[in-house]
């Protein structure tokens, strides 16, 4: 896994074509628009004028190196950077019309519509249930058939259902990590937002588990928007429509996987593609 | 390969090299085995303090034992009949007075006589009774056949010669070696009993028939010159029991209790000979038994009757439900040893010696209801058995005329489960109780060694702290964790915690010269500060949030607990400002007064409020420190984890913060109580140390830690008391042990349960 990162020449083809084939079938509708998005960590600016239009159903990879403003970007959708003392934002980005960083926006409300997935599994230490349950708990669902219905459609939705039906009520923390991380999905499509980011939601994990996850944002993509952050580009060009390519807090390239995986327009995309740095 | 040549970077075999890695395995093999010897020393100190305790408190549980030292006969074999055994504290020397009125002092090791005296009896007359003045006073008298009385005084002399402790008897007449006429009959007294105090002495005899004859001697001074002249005072009682087998009267001199063998016992009280009352009726048997001894316990409190089947039964004066004072029966002790014959009663504690008509005699304790040990003496009745003063030894008279002595080992009667934790019924008490009251200004008082309102006053002390601690030290840790600014906290966390580097003993004096009277002054103000406090706060909360945005934004993020001080302020102000006012229109003017006398509230200025503000100011920073670690140590990764589901920063806090960090302020709150259970300055000075069992917020009580604080430095050293207050230091210690392993055994189950990733 680790040595093809580096090798963008060996990139299954065949998975490109999909992802073609999938970006081509029809005309999406914008699901974020960002506009001249700046993002400051105190004094250092950490996002440069971003400007992206990412449509919706479809898989978004954001992919460069260490450092260069992906995660960054990624929390800005559902502005979990507000959380970070320093953070600034100038700019604007909207959710289908709407400016997700106007004074009305409730953003207990947005984050409900924009689910986050995070690198490191984290269930709460709390049932499998319970764990699936919360979002719908804290929206004040508390009826038992209700919440019955959507753990077992969410948990089937992440693929998951067949392996701890038996064991709802046990503690998610004695899960393995990919079944965590499947968990915490399972956990943010319960309260079927619009919109999942996914923040290196394999990069912790094991090979076997990491194509449970791949597998399970192809199905999902259908329903949801999917954005996801990687620093692994083989899976970038397996499970993405559209890829962007940031670099030193800039958006070099945007544009759907395959021509960025195969014809890129700028040479720093090429470079990291090909392996050069990062 | 040239290794001269070839630089070597890590040369394993170079002798530098391998004194270097000796020196490291040395230091750390030592380091490991000084922290071992650390970690073991921590436990060692533990048991030793623990098997300290246990060592103090372990006589308390050892049972009573005798043995026989010595038999023998008297050097010089008396031809009369025995009336009495006298022995000395130090077990060395003894009187026995014989029926013809010849004294003899012997040795008790031996049994050889050393002395003998002879009663100044009249020629023609002889000793028709026998009495003394009970257990304590040595004084004793008989009664002659021509209705005259003889009180003698049998002493025991010490004296050093030569630096050796020496005891020699002598016999003195404290009313003169004169026979005093009881009355005018001068039939024979078939019974006497008598007392003597420094007011004066009251003989009262039975010479048969329906009267008995009561004579007060008193020494009085003669106003004009110093010359003491002794007056009589007589009175007769008409008395309607018949035939008497039992004459008591008291060392006051107010009752005289007369009673026959079928168990019926009169009382009247004699204090004023002109006015005597009486008599009082009680049975003191069941249909057919018999009453075969009776005897005051020590304190002429209460009356001991022994009955034919084995049977000793306390009694004393109690009012009943009806509010009538009357003789009730209190307690008895059951024995297989058949009738009772002799009851021995100790000088000094509430416990007494039966003995019974098959040879066995039973060792009991009134107070700690309680059998100590029952023993074979005998293969028959024996009618003579005299205690120790010291209740050290026992002076048996066996069928044959020899004398036993017994070894006495009892050390601790008072002491039994019963008389530590539940209800006893003391002397002179209307009900069973539970009290703490160790000692007193008389000898034979009956001290009171319940532990029960002392670790119920722990507990309650403990509660009323936890009561103001834990919601103050929680709240405000979860708030300052969890939502105050960073800059902020690092201000109020290590001032929180400088607040516990305050002497309790400070927080004590503070509690109890200051804040006690303080609060008595303003009861109605800290009342009105319940209410308005948390009304003003949460009111001032909602009006902020009301303000326009732009005002709300002049205090950025985290900083709005300093808008609360003046707030704070401002409603202590108006809340004793209020206090007036308040008790002007609810309480009639004195909110005290209201209490103890509409509501029926007794008011301890020393109370649990004082107790519950002090100990919890000492306490809040413990489990505010821990709580606070325990709350900002939860996982980033959840909060967000929450966050990013579109719960809000309350709903975070409240379904995952507070569970995740759940064992962390289990563990603050348990230690915090433990504590408040082993706390001792504050309780020491601001609980009033009232031993009661009273939950009420408005009385005090008394701890087991402030109790030893308090009576330690008086207690006789390794007398029952200063065991007992070891033993409290031991349920101290078993308290926290055990409140501090249950709450260990509960935090690792919840951290296996909550703790996250």
């Amino acid at each position: 896994m680790e040595n093809r990162q580096n090798r963008a020449h060996s990139i299954d083809m065949s998975n490109l074509n999909k992802g073609e084939k999938a970006a081509n079938k029809e005309e999406k509708k914008t699901c974020f628009t960002v506009s001249d998005l700046n993002l400051y960590y105190g004094e250092k600016q950490a996002l440069q004028s971003i400007n992206l239009e990412i449509p919706e159903k479809s898989v978004t990879a954001f992919i460069g190196p260490s450092g260069c403003g992906k995660s960054t970007l990624l929390r800005c959708f559902n502005r979990m950077n507000d959380l970070v003392d320093s953070a600034r934002v100038e700019g604007e980005i909207l959710l289908e019309g709407e400016d997700i960083y106007a004074k009305t926006m409730n953003v207990a409300d947005l984050r409900r519509r924009v689910g986050m997935v995070f690198q490191k599994p984290n269930p709460f230490p709390k049932s499998i249930y319970e764990n699936v349950a919360y979002g719908l708990r804290i929206q004040g669902v508390n009826n038992r058939h209700v919440l019955d219905e959507v753990v077992e459609k969410s948990l089937k939705g992440a693929a998951l259902w067949d392996e701890v039906k038996d064991r709802l009520q046990e503690s998610a923390l004695g899960m393995s990590g990919g079944q965590q991380q499947r968990l915490v999905i399972a956990r943010a499509i319960a309260i079927e937002p619009e919109v999942i980011l996914l923040d290196e939601p394999a990069s912790a994990l094991d090979p076997i588990s990491t194509l449970k996850i791949e597998e399970l944002i192809n199905d999902l993509k259908s329903d949801y928007t999917i954005l996801i952050v990687t620093h692994n580009m083989q899976q970038a060009a397996r499970v993405s429509d559209h890829t962007a390519f940031m670099y030193m807090g800039d958006m070099v390239e945007f544009g759907a996987t395959n021509q960025v995986f195969t014809n890129p327009s700028k040479q720093k995309t090429e470079d990291y593609i090909t392996g050069r740095y990062g | 390969m040239n290794l001269e040549t070839k630089k070597v970077l890590l040369a394993v075999d170079d002798p530098a090299m391998v004194r270097l890695r000796d020196r490291r395995m040395f230091k750390d093999g030592l380091v490991r085995r000084m922290m071992g010897v650390g970690g073991v020393g921590v436990v060692v100190a533990i048991m030793l303090i623990f098997f300290y305790l246990l060592y103090e408190v372990y006589p308390l549980l050892d049972s009573a034992e005798m043995e026989r030292s010595s038999e023998y006969s008297l050097s010089i074999a008396p031809t009369d009949k025995t009336l009495d055994y006298l022995l000395d504290e130090q077990v060395e020397l003894a009187f026995r007075y014989g029926d013809s009125g010849e004294i003899l002092a012997f040795s008790l090791e031996t049994g050889a006589v050393e002395s003998r005296f002879n009663l100044p009896i009249p020629e023609g007359v002889s000793i028709s009774s026998y009495t003394n003045s009970g257990v304590e006073g040595a004084l004793a008298a008989v009664g002659l056949s021509d209705g005259s009385v003889i009180i003698f005084q049998p002493e025991f002399k010490v004296s050093f010669p030569n630096d050796v402790r020496k005891i020699t008897a002598a016999l003195s007449y404290p009313l003169g070696e004169a026979p005093i006429f009881i009355s005018d009959n001068h039939a024979e007294l078939k019974k006497l009993a008598f007392q003597s105090n420094e007011d004066g002495t009251t003989l009262v005899g039975w010479q048969g028939g329906e009267v008995l004859s009561l004579l007060r001697l008193e020494i009085e001074e003669s106003m004009m010159d110093d010359e003491l002249t002794l007056e009589r005072y007589e009175a007769v009682v008409d008395q309607t029991l018949g035939n008497i087998d039992y004459l008591l009267l008291d060392e006051q001199q107010r009752n005289l209790y007369i009673a026959n063998k079928k168990g019926v016992l009169h009382e009247y009280a004699v204090s004023d000979l002109d006015e005597i009352e009486g008599p009082d009726k009680t049975q003191l048997t069941v249909e057919g038994e018999q009453l075969t001894s009776l005897k005051f316990l020590t304190g002429y409190l209460s009356l001991l009757a022994g009955n034919d089947n084995g049977e000793v039964s306390q009694w004393f004066h109690a009012r009943d439900e009806q509010g009538v004072s009357k003789l009730r029966r209190i307690r008895s002790f059951a024995s297989e040893n058949g009738e009772v014959t002799v009851i021995a009663v100790e000088h000094f504690r509430k416990g007494f010696v039966a003995l019974g008509k098959k040879g066995e005699l039973g060792l009991y304790h009134t107070t700690a209801q309680q059998e100590l040990l029952i023993e074979k003496v005998a293969e028959g009745p024996l009618y003579h058995m005299v205690i120790a003063p010291r209740a050290n030894a026992l002076l048996l008279e066996g069928v044959n005329g020899k004398l036993q002595l017994w070894h006495v080992e009892n050390e601790h009667p008072e002491v039994s489960w019963h008389s530590l934790w539940e209800e006893v019924w003391y002397e002179s008490y209307d009900k069973p109780e539970h009290l703490w009251q160790s000692s007193s200004s008389s000898d034979d008082f009956e001290p009171k060694f319940s532990l029960t309102p002392l670790a119920f006053g722990t507990l309650k002390a403990a509660f009323y702290a936890m009561l103001v601690a834990v919601p103050i030290a929680i709240l405000g840790a979860i708030y300052t964790a969890y939502f105050m600014a960073p800059r902020l906290r690092q201000v109020v966390k290590p001032t929180i915690e400088i607040m516990e580097a305050l002497p309790t003993v400070i927080l004590g004096f503070l509690a109890g010269l200051w804040l006690a009277p303080a609060l008595e002054d303003n009861l109605a103000g800290v009342f009105s500060l319940l209410i308005i406090l948390p009304v003003g706060i949460l009111f001032f909360s909602w009006f902020w949030q009301r303000l326009p945005r732009k005002v709300q934004d002049l205090v950025a993020e985290g900083w709005q607990p300093l808008l609360i001080f003046p707030v704070v302020m401002f409603l202590g102000w108006l809340s004793f400002a209020l206090s007036q006012p308040v008790e002007a229109v609810f309480f009639g003017g004195d909110i005290r007064n209201w209490l103890t006398n509409d509501m029926g509230i007794p008011f301890d200025q020393r109370n649990s409020i004082v107790v519950g503000v002090a100990m919890g100011f000492a306490v809040i920073p413990t489990i505010f420190s821990m709580t606070e670690d325990a709350v900002f140590s939860v996982p980033k990764h959840l909060t967000f984890g929450s966050l990013a589901l579109g719960a809000t920063p309350w709903q975070t806090m409240t379904k995952v913060v507070i569970l995740t960090a759940s064992p962390g302020i289990f563990s603050a709150v348990m230690i915090g109580f433990g504590r408040a259970v082993g706390e001792t300055m504050i309780v020491l000075m601001a609980t009033g140390n009232t031993p009661i069992m009273d939950f009420s917020i408005f009385q005090g009580m008394r701890t087991l830690a402030a109790n030893i604080a308090v009576e330690m430095p008086e207690a006789e050293v390794a007398s029952t008391h200063f065991r007992i207050l070891f033993l409290a230091a031991l349920v101290l210690f078993g308290f926290t042990f055990i409140f501090n392993t249950a709450a260990e055994v509960i935090r690792q189950r919840l951290r296996d349960k909550y703790s996250s990733l």
